[in-house]
């Protein structure tokens, strides 16, 4: 066992050397280049994302209850309000029943980014970063690189514009995309490590140093892709964001170093 | 990081042996307590929404490792910067020292003020103590402390602040100065530079009355 690991740690930073298995229920996204939607005077165009494990699905309700049963701390009746706002795990039933049993695979929701941390952190995982997420989801079924996938953006546009449903559908459950990660589109917002480096705040002029023209009218000026909706959409999002907040339609997953 | 392994070490040796817990620092503040244990501390001694629940170690000025529960007591005027900053930080600096200057004598030295760097990796103690130098800030009302990048992380999201390292190490950040009651809890805030500080002082006197 503990030789396996070590082998698995040794192979997986070799690149070339011939891929290993990730652990179950992750998948290894390969390292590769992410264009940063907003970026500081300074900052470069792309940002290399080392290779790292991603969740292939989102955690679900029945995963979130092993978590909450071993960690008291996190249940309902029990989370402090500073880490979890007063509709934590709202859709549950009680402290350990998430309600009716066709959400046992549905995505949990309604869960802050402290509790989104701390079951990662329980599971020997962390969030993935702004940057890991970002680049994981830019792939389509069929490429790395779905920018170029016309379909694809079009899916993506059509989810967005529609309202969350409240019962959510189980995680897992369509086509993953071409690192084998499924729903990063089309099921539930997901909390990343560094929500809070999204700089967009009410008052812009608040922030300093970004590109100054980003906060004239001509908002989209300083950005790299002004056609790609869906990451603005998704900024905008990150940028509301308090780390107690919960949010029906907000969830996560976990993600690891090689 | 040896020193965080030091502290865990530190920690855990004092539960091995079956002792009572020894506190791992000695800035008090008048208000040790929930120091020296592991997982939450005794959440039971700090309200549902105080900051002290946090169980992060940081690196003061002073040299020493403390808590945010040791902060404990008095109100705190809370400041996220970093020493390098030649943009923004200087004039909020400067707005927490106006807030320091127009509080009414009966709370000189009852208000404490803390400094939290951005930059865990150059705002090390002693540049920190150079920095509290240069600003001429009193070393014993004023706060600083250098953490590790996950800790500053979790608290700029505690205090709604955002923040980012650029390409050049700089910091792009929110200037946000948070007003903390005796217990911890967020009791103010004035987001941005150059306000008025009346509403911070009288935020400050109503957690005294």
């Amino acid at each position: 066992m503990g030789i396996g690991l070590a082998l698995t740690t040794v192979i997986g930073r070799g690149a070339g050397l011939g891929v290993v298995a990730p652990p179950s229920g992750m998948a290894l996204v390969p390292s590769g280049r992410y264009e940063p939607l907003f970026r500081g005077e300074k900052d470069p165009k792309e940002v290399t994302v080392e290779a790292f494990l991603l969740d292939v699905a989102p955690v679900s309700n029945a995963d979130y209850l092993e978590f909450v049963k071993a960690n008291p701390k996190w249940r309902r009746s029990e989370v402090k309000r500073l880490f979890a706002d007063e509709n934590y795990l709202k859709s549950w039933a009680d402290d350990l029943d998430f309600g009716a049993a066709n959400r046992t695979n549905a995505p949990v929701v309604h869960v802050s980014w402290f509790a989104a941390k701390a079951y990662c952190a329980w599971k020997g995982k962390r969030l993935p970063t702004t940057a890991e997420w970002e680049y994981a989801a830019a792939a389509s079924p069929r490429r790395a690189d779905g920018g170029k996938d016309t379909q694809f953006k079009q899916q993506i546009l059509a989810w967005y514009a529609q309202p969350s449903v409240s019962n959510l559908p189980p995680v897992a459950s369509r086509t993953p995309n071409y690192f084998g990660v499924h729903d990063l589109h089309g099921l539930v917002w997901e909390w990343v490590a560094d929500f809070n480096t999204a700089m967009v705040t009410g008052d812009a002029r608040g922030d300093t140093g970004l590109e100054r023209k980003l906060f004239c009218g001509s908002g989209s000026e300083g950005t790299n892709d002004r056609e790609n909706y869906p990451a603005y959409m998704r900024y905008a999002f990150r940028s509301s964001l308090k780390a107690a907040y919960t949010v029906h339609n907000l969830g996560f997953r976990g993600a690891k170093d090689l | 990081m040896k020193t965080w392994l030091l502290v865990i070490a530190l920690q855990i040796g004092s539960f091995a042996s079956g002792g009572e817990p020894k506190p791992t620092c000695c800035v008090t503040n008048g208000a040790v307590a929930n120091t020296g244990r592991l997982g939450f501390g005794s959440p039971q001694a700090f309200t549902d929404k105080s900051l002290y629940q946090l169980d992060s170690v940081w690196n003061s000025a002073d040299g020493t490792n403390l808590k945010l529960a040791e902060l404990k007591g008095k109100p705190q005027v809370v400041t996220m910067f970093f020493a390098r900053c030649e943009l923004a930080c200087p004039v909020l600096v400067h707005d927490v020292k106006r807030i320091e200057a127009a509080l009414p004598a009966d709370l000189r030295g009852k208000v404490g003020f803390v400094l939290v760097s951005f930059d865990s990796e150059r705002d090390t103690p002693e540049v920190l103590r150079g920095y509290r130098e240069r600003q001429e800030l009193n070393a014993a009302t004023w706060t600083l402390l250098q953490g590790r990048p996950d800790d500053v992380l979790e608290l700029g999201a505690l205090l709604g602040i955002k923040f980012k390292k650029d390409s050049q190490g700089q910091f792009a950040h929110s200037n946000v100065i948070t007003v903390l009651n005796p217990a911890g809890e967020i009791v103010y805030q004035l987001n941005g530079l150059n306000l008025e500080v009346t509403p911070a002082i009288s935020a400050i006197q109503k957690t005294l009355n």
